[in-house]
């Protein structure tokens, strides 16, 4: 009860006051996500509203904005082509409850296995994306577009230096929105895009037979959803948590992610996730509780609702300044730095995210990649603890080897290799006390290296197996069991 | 003495440090008990005071600003730990003028409610001011701390008001019940109210065993060497304790506290809140 009253009521005022500043940011983010995504304006305002003020009650992590994004939008693109707009709705339910089983199951407790350098790739990815996603805006245009755009990203940049007190990214969409109507300029505006909201959103169902074919549709990109709504809500989470220096619940993050995008689905929104951005402009904006998340969804459908004629002649300009920024904004331009600096291989794992999220446009993918990546390079550097020297011993009739480090797959080689066999010796002993047997690789590398031996009609002794190795030789392991005794008692 | 068995007298920057301090100075004294003064910095990261609505993503925004709280915290700390050193060195000059010896000080990060709840092992009665430097309500309004403080601890709790007077004239809330039977049998054992004069008041809805009650109560306490007298007063608690607090010149209110769950007190109003508003003189929690 106490953690309640704190987590809504503690800063009501700077709450409030950043949840409108978000609100502001949020509206020109959900019709260009929306664009993207290839739907009505309508349905990225309807799903912002309600992901925001569903994940207010029931997320994990206090202070995040949540809302129609961008790394979800790419993945529906096909969907919304091939399909159309019902199909993206059962998609967006399914999303959430693959999402709520996810948070059961507490997978986020995988998100341990995506590392820094993929976390990186991922914004950088994405920053990359959303500004690709503006170049149609941009391309076989005149010169005022670009007039207008680099107008507005002037504003943005240079307006917080007069003051504060006012979102600069507002400013820009009021004074391009008022050259535009009065200068008549012959320029695409949001009206142009689709429909706006001209209701409160109602309860739809979406509008798809109940059929296992629909099923065999939607399920891959349910699961795509799933997998990067997730992945950008928990980065998303991490990141709040180190900028309050508060801790978060992911699991009860990831299921309040699954009843945001499921209520979403039912009132005709897309699915949506926490935004890096937006939830950065909020917590510096002096957002921290539930409240601030509530009041930037209700303040955007308000706006929308009540303010539609005008935010349809909003000119895609300003929209697009708007965007550029949030680029900008959410590119980690240091990784640029750290290229030269951070080891090659955390670069080429942050590098092959980019490239592979960049190309098929799935950030699933490229995270899948970045892991993958990672988990090779892992492996490939704890190979390299692997020592092993040997000594002869009682006048040569004896070679003791001395074993020191990992032995796994990876290593597994270099370990049969350290072996001399051709020596003509009477007892070899190998110590592994110092060493770990990590796989049935690393074990069934152990057997060759005994059987070898006594081929050769010399003794083995194995010596200090640790537990963990002892473990895996008795479970996976042929040289000392029962059977080989007798083998052994043939030479 | 027993170093275990400490009154620990939990102070802020607030005007009220001064009469904390005097209040567990006596009772340090009654007790014979050494005193320590506690100073909690707390933190608040779900409050912001940030001015900034620019709503503008420059460049590296997330590092920039993760710098920039990060250093906020880390001046506003420094300045809390540096001024707190200051002015418990000040409280402890006070505390040893009153007469009471050893005083330890002590500063801890984390909230009031959690730092005492994890230190109460060695304490025998803690003392706190019923109001902390962060309120800025209507002056009969209770900190916030008080509450979640006497929730989260199992021993005595003295809620200081403003101003200190040695009590003389000291009321008991009776009512019979198990938490109150505890506290005579508490009272009766400590040192801290020997030789005063103590009245117990039994109010609220009439019990059928309450004289019974009220005579096993005053017997214990005057086979512990109190004078004591016994009153069965119906009417509304809080009415009647607050009138006899007025009437009676009373300058020390003793009563059980918090014996029902906080959801219960959300819906119903808690009796002891209620009480505490309304006095107007320090207050010892029994829990």
């Amino acid at each position: 009860m106490n953690s309640l009253r704190v987590e809504w009521f503690s800063n009501v005022r700077n709450d409030l006051l950043a949840g409108l500043v978000v609100a502001l940011a949020l509206i020109p983010e959900a019709i260009a996500f929306s664009i993207i995504a290839g739907v009505d304006p309508k349905v990225g305002l309807y799903a912002s509203f309600c992901i925001a003020v569903v994940i207010a009650f029931v997320g994990g992590r206090a202070g995040m904005i949540s809302a129609a994004t961008g790394a979800m939008a790419l993945v529906m693109v096909s969907l919304v082509k091939e399909h159309g707009l019902q199909y993206l709705l059962a998609a967006t339910v399914l999303t959430g409850v693959l999402q709520m089983i996810a948070g059961w199951v507490r997978l986020g407790a995988l998100m341990r296995f995506v590392s820094r350098s993929v976390v990186t790739g991922f914004v950088n990815a994405l920053a990359i994306l959303i500004f690709m996603a503006q170049l149609p805006e941009l391309t076989n245009v005149g010169w005022h577009v670009y007039a207008m755009t680099a107008a507005g990203l002037g504003i943005i940049y240079l307006f917080p230096y007069i003051t504060r007190a006012v979102p600069s990214p507002l400013v820009t969409i009021v004074v391009l929105t008022i050259v535009y109507i009065v200068l008549d300029l012959d320029m695409r505006s949001v009206g142009d895009m689709g429909d706006l909201p001209d209701s409160l959103p109602v309860f739809l169902l979406p509008d798809v037979p109940l059929t296992f074919d629909t099923l065999r549709i939607i399920l891959p990109y349910s699961l795509t959803l799933m997998v990067v709504g997730l992945l950008e809500s928990l980065m998303t989470a991490t990141i709040v948590d180190d900028l309050t220096d508060t801790r978060s619940n992911k699991n009860r993050e990831c299921v309040g992610q699954g009843v945001a995008n499921i209520a979403s689905g039912f009132v005709g929104g897309m699915a949506g996730c926490a935004m890096i951005g937006q939830s950065v402009i909020n917590v510096k904006s002096g957002g921290r509780g539930r409240l601030s998340t509530l009041a930037a969804g209700l303040f955007l459908l308000i706006m929308v609702v009540f303010l539609g004629d005008w935010v349809s002649r909003i000119p895609m300009a300003a929209l697009v300044a708007v965007m550029i920024m949030v680029s900008i904004g959410t590119f980690n331009w240091n990784s640029i730095r750290n290229l030269r600096q951070h080891p090659a291989s955390s670069s080429v794992v942050m590098l092959a995210t980019v490239a592979v999220t960049v190309a098929t446009h799935d950030l699933a993918k490229g995270v899948l990649t970045g892991v993958l990546l990672s988990g090779f390079f892992f492996a490939h550097k704890v190979g390299q603890i692997l020592r092993i020297g040997s000594l002869a011993e009682n006048e040569g009739r004896q070679r003791t080897y001395q074993i020191t480090g990992q032995v796994f797959f990876a290593t597994a080689d270099r370990f049969i290799n350290a072996f001399d066999f051709k020596e003509v010796i009477d007892l070899v002993r190998i110590d592994v006390s110092r060493a770990h047997f990590w796989d049935i690789t690393a074990v069934s590398a152990l057997d060759k290296v005994v059987l070898k031996f006594r081929r050769e009609g010399s003794m083995v002794e194995v010596i200090g197996l640790n537990q963990a190795s002892a473990t895996m030789v008795d479970r996976f392991g042929v040289h000392d069991k029962d059977g080989d005794a007798d083998l052994l008692a043939d030479h | 003495m027993n170093i275990e068995n400490k009154v620990l007298a939990c102070v802020d920057r607030s005007p009220y440090a001064d009469h904390v301090t005097d209040h567990a100075a006596w009772a340090a004294r009654r007790m014979d008990a050494p005193l320590e003064l506690l100073h909690v910095i707390d933190r608040h990261p779900e409050f912001s005071d940030s001015q900034d609505h620019s709503g503008a993503l420059t460049p590296n925004a997330q590092e920039q600003l993760l710098d920039k709280l990060s250093n906020d915290d880390e001046m506003h700390t420094r300045t809390a730990r540096e001024q707190g050193r200051i002015f418990l060195n000040r409280l402890r000059e006070r505390a040893l003028a009153a007469g009471v010896a050893p005083v330890d000080m002590r500063q801890r990060h984390g909230y009031l409610d959690e730092t005492l709840h994890d230190h109460q092992s060695g304490v025998r009665l803690f003392v706190l001011g019923r109001r902390g430097e962060s309120v800025e309500a209507p002056p009969d309004e209770l900190g916030s701390n008080v509450e979640r403080v006497a929730r989260a601890l199992e021993r005595p709790l003295l809620v200081v008001t403003e101003g200190f007077r040695e009590p003389q004239r000291i009321l008991m809330a009776f009512d019979g019940s198990a938490v109150t039977r505890k506290g005579v049998e508490m009272i009766a054992g400590s040192p801290l109210l020997r030789g005063l004069p103590l009245q117990l008041l039994m109010s609220g809805k009439a019990r059928s065993d309450g004289p019974r009650q009220m005579d096993w109560a005053t017997s214990t306490l005057s086979a512990a060497g109190f004078s004591v007298t016994g009153d069965i007063v119906p009417g509304d608690a809080e009415a009647v304790i607050s009138k006899a607090i007025v009437d009676r010149g009373i300058d020390l209110l003793i009563m059980g506290s918090y014996s029902h769950s906080p959801w219960r007190s959300l819906v119903m109003g808690s009796k002891t809140t209620d009480l505490l508003k309304s006095a107007t003189v320090p207050t010892l929690l029994l829990r």
